[in-house]
């Protein structure tokens, strides 16, 4: 760059556009009143500046080119695998929704036919209902044991450390380990230990539940377990919230007479209305990707998800990687995003109605 | 500020969390199942690398379950010994869900395989739709490989007069027995020509039910076939018909069994993800249907002193349906098949003709496997090896009248399949009455072969 010859005649014929424009919008941006847009012309008289600066000295970059050049450096790295694996992938699933595919024949182009079958298919809707019921039981439940737990461990009691490490350690604890002793405890034979219980508390031996290889509690037992294994989590997140909580607000609240009770519902969960958003958001996308806890609670030896506990991620696995029908499943998927989309779309406006 | 602070942190760290759960959940929609099923899947492509001399052809060939399978390495050994220019390298896809993976590892234009094996025949039926296999007819008819000799299990994997698969190994499903539970309740070894009726009776006069004592007079793994198929052996129906009440008689028989603890409850086996073997070798099970394959692990366990409760066994034919041959069991077949994208087809033919011919049939007998080409003298190797129950009733268990495959060729069948594993896990955990779970199957079966897609 430094044996780049500056021609001074194009120099000049150069400053003499821009010069006058710099000029007129320095005029302009004295003149407006409108602090908005006052900003705006600012902006531009500082570009045009570095634009003149640039010709004066011959570089081939303005000075505000290089800086975001390094700005956009930081990010190539994780930005460049980002796109090949998260990105790329996205958009062919976008793509594929609208075609027939098995991944070798050629594609045929299907337009909503993927999603017309969708209609009619009883596997599908029986995995959008497992999947709505799933999320609109473990959500609300998860919260307030999370929520209860936090409480509880936020307070100077014996044994606290140890009580939130037992608290956090199904989270961490392997899936496959203790659904199989899940499974152990709540077998469906008679002599299984929590069928025990309910025998000795006066349950016919007829009508003991069956737990996962029964139609009607198997998704019951799978919120269950949900929930216990998620809370631990969630209980963190809320335990830092509640650090943040300011102890002035308890005192003054205290000194106006409230109990318990009222400190916890005019204090603590206000205050922690932002965790709360935030945990909320988190587990119902999590709800609606379920899959794992589903197939290893229910899937059995042969791994297969009967209509009763199939869930949406199931279908969509099934769908692509064992009747090879990729174009229906992204369809599927897609209609997954946008169920998600939209819930989270209306939580964040709930969220932002509740906060003004 | 400060808690806008807590909150972006909260935030990121939680955006970390559901990235590596994408990776582990949503995206990893195919690689979760084979991790979560099987635990031993995990590291899912162990390569053996294989060092090639000058001027050898290395080929790849997709196997499951390498360690415990005896008769890959002297297949291969035996192979590379005839055929000095070429290498065999084993690429172990797991067994849980080997089908998928391979299904997986077939699409697109990546793969590198020579030979893959096929391991049932809905995923056959699957890779040939997908069009991935290479047809094996003109190889067949240029070295003149005779067919006949398969008795007739190459006509039943024909699609569309094309044959894509080569098996070599045929098992069959034979009655296993504890011989120490019939001499504990004093009663006769079942014979290899006993009806349903006989067999039902027989396991009724093993049980035992004092609590902490139990023996099952029978027991029944959770696959479908395991019960469903009893019912296509008297060759008057098939699995794909799409009307499937003959098979009430025998749904009634085993659900008796399970209410009157004859058998293991299958909803606990199923929840409990007990293996076969697992319940077979604990000693208190006095009959179990299985297929041959399980007879390797039986001679294998019991010399390594693993299998001490079932040490004394014989096996028996099937049981057979009223006025029907004896002999008539299932089948299940493993096959080679070359795909459409090998770097050596002809090499890879090579191999495919050696194992599934005389000499492979051979070194696989040798080791306790039912090889698809099946000869008296290749019973015999089986029956003699060392470990194999002595009696002539197991001897003659070997020999076959009819086999049915567990799922013939259809272009539906994995459809199917999953109709049929649903309707025999509603009816087997009592969801559904017998003719709710019959009447389910037949609606659902029909309207998958009635409507195309």
């Amino acid at each position: 760059m430094g044996k780049k010859t500056i021609d001074p005649a194009l120099v000049q014929s150069k400053l003499s556009v821009w010069e006058p424009r710099l000029a007129e919008l320095q005029r302009q941006a004295e003149a407006e009143t409108d602090p908005k847009k006052k900003l705006k012309l600012g902006k531009q008289v500082d570009r045009t500046r570095d634009k003149i600066r640039q010709i004066k000295t011959g570089e081939r970059f303005s000075r505000q080119t290089k800086r975001d050049m390094v700005a956009y450096s930081f990010i190539l790295p994780n930005f460049i695998g980002f796109a090949v694996f998260t990105l790329g992938p996205v958009i062919f699933a976008f793509v594929l929704a609208f075609l027939k595919w098995d991944g070798n024949s050629p594609m045929e182009f299907a337009g909503f036919g993927n999603f017309a079958l969708m209609i009619g298919n009883t596997r599908f809707l029986a995995s959008l209902r497992n999947t709505v019921i799933y999320c609109v039981a473990t959500v609300p439940l998860t919260l307030a044991v999370a929520l209860g737990l936090a409480v509880l461990l936020n307070q100077k009691i014996k044994g606290r450390n140890f009580f939130r490490t037992v608290s956090f350690f199904p989270y961490v604890a392997s899936l496959v380990a203790v659904a199989a002793v899940w499974n152990m405890l709540f077998s469906p034979a008679k002599s299984g230990p929590i069928n025990m219980v309910l025998y000795s508390l006066g349950v016919a031996a007829k009508s003991l539940p069956k737990w996962s290889a029964d139609k009607d509690w198997v998704m019951f037992t799978v919120v269950l377990f949900s929930v216990w294994k998620n809370m631990g989590y969630y209980m963190v997140i809320y335990l830092a919230g509640l650090q943040g909580v300011n102890g002035e607000l308890y005192e003054a609240c205290a000194l106006d007479g409230a109990n318990t009770w009222q400190r916890f519902w005019y204090i603590t969960l206000p205050q922690l209305r932002p965790t709360t958003f935030f945990v909320t958001i988190m587990l119902t996308i999590n709800c609606f990707k379920v899959y794992d806890i589903v197939y290893m609670l229910a899937g059995g030896s042969v791994g297969v998800l009967n209509e009763s506990a199939i869930v949406l991620v199931y279908h969509i696995y099934e769908e692509a990687f064992r009747n090879w029908n990729l174009g229906y499943a992204s369809a599927v998927a897609m209609v997954l995003f946008l169920m998600v989309l939209a819930i989270t779309l209306v939580q964040f406006r709930g969220e932002k109605k509740y906060a003004n | 500020m400060k808690k806008r602070r807590l909150l972006s942190l909260m935030t990121a760290a939680a955006m970390a969390g559901s990235l590596a759960a994408c990776g582990g959940g949503n995206q990893g929609g195919e690689t979760t199942p084979a991790a979560a099923g099987g635990g031993e899947t995990a590291a899912t492509t162990a390569t053996e690398t294989v060092e090639a001399k000058e001027g050898q052809t290395v080929m790849r060939w997709s196997i499951w379950d390498k360690d415990l399978t005896a008769y890959y390495q002297p297949l291969i050994d035996e192979f590379e010994k005839q055929n000095p220019d070429l290498k065999i390298e084993m690429v172990d896809l797991g067994s849980s869900d080997y089908q998928t993976v391979l299904g997986t590892q077939l699409t697109g234009s990546g793969s590198d395989f020579d030979i893959v094996t096929i391991k049932d025949v809905p995923g056959y039926t699957t890779l040939v739709n997908k069009g991935v296999l290479e047809p094996l007819d003109e190889y067949i008819a240029k070295d003149n490989v005779d067919l006949a000799a398969f008795k007739g299990l190459t006509d039943q994997i024909t699609v569309e007069d094309k044959l894509y698969e080569l098996p070599f190994r045929s098992d069959f499903w034979v009655v296993y027995y504890n011989k120490d539970v019939f001499d504990a309740a004093g009663v006769d070894y079942p014979t290899n020509d006993m009806t349903f009726d006989q067999y039902d009776e027989l396991a009724r006069k093993l049980t035992v039910d004092v609590p902490g004592q139990e023996v099952y007079g029978a027991h029944y793994h959770t696959w479908r076939s395991a019960v469903q198929l009893f019912g296509i052996l008297d060759g008057k129906n098939t699995i794909l018909d799409g009307t499937y009440d003959f098979l009430k008689p025998y749904y009634e028989m085993v659900l008796a069994e399970q209410e009157d603890g004859i058998c293991q409850d299958y909803a606990t086996l199923k929840t409990s993800n007990l293996h076969y073997s697992g319940a077979f070798s604990q000693g208190n099970v006095g009959m179990m249907n299985m297929g041959t394959w399980f007879i390797a692990t039986m001679i294998d366990k019991i010399k390594s002193g693993e299998y001490t409760d079932c040490a004394n066994w014989g096996i028996v034919k099937y049981p057979h349906a009223d006025g029907v041959e004896p002999g008539s069991t299932l089948a299940t077949i493993t096959a080679l098949s070359i795909p459409a994208s090998a770097p050596h087809k002809e090499d890879a033919w090579k191999f495919v003709k050696f194992v599934c011919g005389e000499e492979g049939a051979e070194i696989i007998a040798a080791t306790g496997n039912i090889p698809a080409l099946m000869s008296d003298g290749i019973a015999d190797t089986i029956s003699s090896k060392d470990g194999f129950p002595a009696d002539d009733g197991s001897k003659e268990a070997l020999q076959t009248a009819n086999l049915y495959l567990e799922m013939p060729v259809s272009a539906k069948s994995s459809e199917i399949e999953i109709v049929l594993n649903e309707a025999h896990d509603n009816i087997m955990t009592g969801n559904t009455s017998i003719d709710e779970g019959i009447a389910d199957m037949n609606e659902k079966v029909g309207a998958i072969l009635g409507g195309g897609q």
